[in-house]
């Protein structure tokens, strides 16, 4: 073979594979499957296949103790913005979780009777219902638990349950709406909180622009939003525990913050380590893209967020194994955010009812 | 030679106690699942948690007599062994995952062996 006639070979053997890459490359980037800085690639087949489970339920789990009824719902929507159910009258549990703020208060802690600002930040209570711990620290296993804790709590509403029963029966307007939910029964705390976990179970997050993604409509969510789904899932390793459709596994992680809060480490034995620090995973559905973040609302931006997962958080015995360093590009960062905006649907509105 | 001989006549006894014999059984960590054990389990048996998922777990023991056994942490690919101390129905839950729970009921020690 000559000089000549192999250079040929060469450049035509070169120029195929050239194509086919382009080709296949193409294919991927057609179906949205590469990160854009190349570290983070996933199949189309292993999006499919991740995708399913991240496809919302059909309907509201109600337990059997604490079944639903319409008109269970709307006297836990009263009891919920009525600020009477406080020990000063000023405070209900809109106060702190505002339907117009995106059901929290937009504060880095949060604040009620006393003016003493609590030692944590309000989390959401939207898709409350499929919940498996509540509270920062787990310390409730059910809503009809968690409803009672901020309503007796001395810095939150500060009301006793048996000052509750008392308040209650005071107010004429509230003698037909229990006895029309709890025919013959008196006018008690219990069935008070009965009502506003039904009605909290209702407040479900509405569709996102992530979720019609999930459903088959391809061009739902931009390509940065696609790509940063795959970071998601893969080098930025949030699935670990954001995962599932309400993105977050509830489950419990010390995750290196700067704290003298020990969560859920007051709950647990001082043999379990790994519990000091830890707290609750929240969802980042309907995240509010302006913060503040974290239990403590220590962080401002979701920028700021980013940053600490790729340090990976103070090292200390508790320190979750789940939080390793990640080294993210400023294209992979961008593309995070921008699929975070998808999971944000349009806001869950209830300009509350009328009181009695 | 005669030690040796005595040690396994006790093993065999042991062995051939019946009742009083333990018995090791694995527990499966899948994901945010525990898979549970078919036979049935007793007093003084020994349960290996083989955590096979991709995450790490905690879990711990709650008898019928309120007090608990803290496995220690456990990252993928790890086995931790417990032996089972108090008869009746217990609760095993992870720390970390509150969602995942199995319920299992411990027969007294001198109870009938497994099949």
């Amino acid at each position: 073979m000559t000089f000549r006639r192999a250079l040929s070979c060469s450049i035509i053997v070169s120029s195929v594979a050239t194509f086919l890459t382009v080709v296949a490359r193409g294919n991927e980037l057609t179906t949205g499957v590469e990160s854009s800085a190349g570290s983070a690639r996933m199949s189309a087949a292993a999006i499919d296949e991740l995708k399913v489970k991240f496809r919302r339920p059909t309907s509201i789990p109600f337990p059997k103790s604490n079944p639903f009824d319409e008109k269970k719902k709307e006297l836990g929507r009263t009891l919920f913005f009525d600020p009477r159910l406080s020990v000063t009258g000023s405070v209900s549990c809109a106060s702190c979780h505002d339907p117009n703020i995106g059901w929290t208060d937009g504060l880095a802690r949060g604040v009620g009777v006393t003016g003493v600002p609590l030692p944590r930040r309000t989390p959401g209570i939207v898709d409350a219902a499929w919940l498996t711990a509540l509270m920062w620290d787990g310390r409730a296993d059910t809503l009809e638990q968690q409803a009672a804790m901020p309503i007796t709590a001395e810095h939150e509403m500060g009301m006793p349950l048996d000052g509750l029963t008392k308040r209650l029966n005071e107010i004429d307007g509230y003698k037909s709406l229990f006895e029309a939910v709890f025919p013959g029964k008196e006018i008690n705390a219990k069935n008070a909180i009965a009502a506003l976990a039904t009605y909290e179970r209702t407040l479900v997050s509405n569709k996102s622009s992530f979720d019609r993604w999930i459903d088959g409509d391809a061009s739902a969510i931009s390509a940065a939003a696609r790509r940063g789904f795959v970071v998601f899932n893969s080098t930025g390793r949030c699935n670990k525990c954001h995962s599932g459709w309400r993105f977050t596994d509830d489950s419990f992680h010390d995750i290196g913050l700067r704290s003298e809060d020990i969560g859920r480490g007051k709950f647990a034995p001082p043999s379990v380590t790994i519990m000091k620090h830890a707290f609750k995973t929240p969802s980042l559905r309907n995240a509010r893209m302006s913060g503040p973040y974290m239990h403590n609302g220590s962080m401002k931006t979701m920028e700021e967020v980013l940053d600490h997962y790729e340090k990976g958080g103070e090292l200390r015995p508790s320190l979750s194994p789940e939080m390793k360093p990640v080294k993210l590009s400023r294209q992979e960062k961008d593309d995070l955010l921008a699929f975070l905006k998808t999971l944000g649907g349009p806001p869950l509105a209830d300009k509350g009812p009328e009181l009695p | 030679m005669r030690v040796v001989r005595a040690l396994i006549i006790a093993t065999v006894m042991v062995l051939s106690s019946g009742p009083a014999y333990s018995a090791e059984h694995t527990l499966i960590m899948h994901h945010m699942e525990l898979e549970e054990i078919t036979v049935p389990v007793r007093v003084g048996d020994v349960v290996n948690f083989d955590n096979r998922s991709d995450m790490t777990h905690n879990l711990y023991v709650t008898y019928s007599d309120g007090t608990v056994d803290n496995l220690d942490t456990q990252v993928p690919g790890t086995q931790r062994k417990l032996t089972l101390r108090v008869a009746g129905p217990a609760i095993i839950k992870c720390w970390i995952h509150p969602i995942i729970r199995l319920e299992m009921e411990i027969a007294p020690k001198d109870a009938p062996a497994a099949p």
